[in-house]
């Protein structure tokens, strides 16, 4: 018989846990980065993070949060049985995730537009590398959480949303380092 | 998790976002920055706990959400330091 294993406790699959955990690891290992580099040029960084549209990225902290609420509906509505109920939350978390990319793709073109590129500053260096990384993310799930509510098994929706969730987990901590703290 | 539960973690998540936004925007960060530094990041710890306990429904796992709980912790911590470095110097 085989033996309980501690793994066995955690809700949902394994291996999403595995990489939720590596996503944290690899956006983690970023932000400390980006700190270490700061500590050279705190006034350079400050002048260059200034140059960030801030309502523009707390605007699309609700977005992204607003929509991992309707990512945790839907697989609560699919627990219940309500199929039709979870679909519709699918589809409007998934849009809430176009309107992410959509905020994210203004601010970018605005910052093209003003001359600023990667190359700029280092601090645009990290500015684009980890919220252009995260906006994959994010597009990856725009595609997933449809296609889950095409193919609406609980395990698929489990599977779907905890990516959606941890792209959100990865944003709380991504927004505050980038864009707050001076 | 029930729907209520949902609602209210995301309530406290728009109302943490909107707060550490708020402090970002005002003038207390000129007067104390470490302060607002260390404000900021405790609410991005919390926000991630919420995420973590009620979306992807580590209240169910105790055991890993305290070792979650830790581990974001422990990032926040070297977060913090790395972002006070500048000011010892």
């Amino acid at each position: 018989m085989r033996q309980p294993h501690a793994s066995d406790e955690l809700p949902g699959e394994l291996l999403m846990w595995i990489l939720i955990v590596s996503e944290l690891a690899v956006f983690a290992a970023g932000l400390a980065v980006f700190l270490s580099v700061r500590i050279t040029d705190p006034e350079g960084f400050a002048q260059a993070q200034d140059m960030l549209d801030r309502r523009a990225a707390g605007i699309n902290t609700v977005v992204l949060i607003t929509s991992g609420f309707l990512a945790a509906m839907a697989y609560r509505m699919r627990q219940l049985g309500q199929r039709g109920k979870a679909r519709l939350l699918l589809i409007s978390a998934a849009l809430l995730g176009v309107l992410f990319l959509w905020i994210k793709g203004a601010e970018f073109a605005s910052k093209s537009a003003a001359g600023i590129v990667w190359d700029t500053h280092p601090f645009f260096n990290f500015y684009f590398l980890l919220t252009g990384f995260h906006a994959a993310h994010v597009a990856a799930g725009v595609v997933l959480l449809p296609l889950v509510a095409w193919r609406d098994t609980v395990e698929n929706i489990e599977d779907a949303t905890a990516f959606w969730h941890m792209v959100d987990l990865v944003w709380v901590l991504l927004f505050p380092v980038i864009y707050l703290l001076r | 998790m029930t729907e209520r539960a949902l609602y209210i973690a995301w309530a406290t998540l728009i109302a943490l976002s909107l707060g550490s936004t708020a402090l970002a925007a005002s003038g207390l960060w000129v007067h104390w920055p470490v302060a607002s530094g260390v404000a900021v990041l405790v609410l991005a710890w919390w926000k991630a706990r919420i995420i973590l306990a009620r979306y992807l429904g580590l209240d169910a796992a105790p055991a890993w959400r305290r070792r979650f709980d830790f581990g974001l912790g422990c990032l926040c911590v070297l977060m913090l330091g790395l972002y006070l470095a500048p000011l010892a110097m």
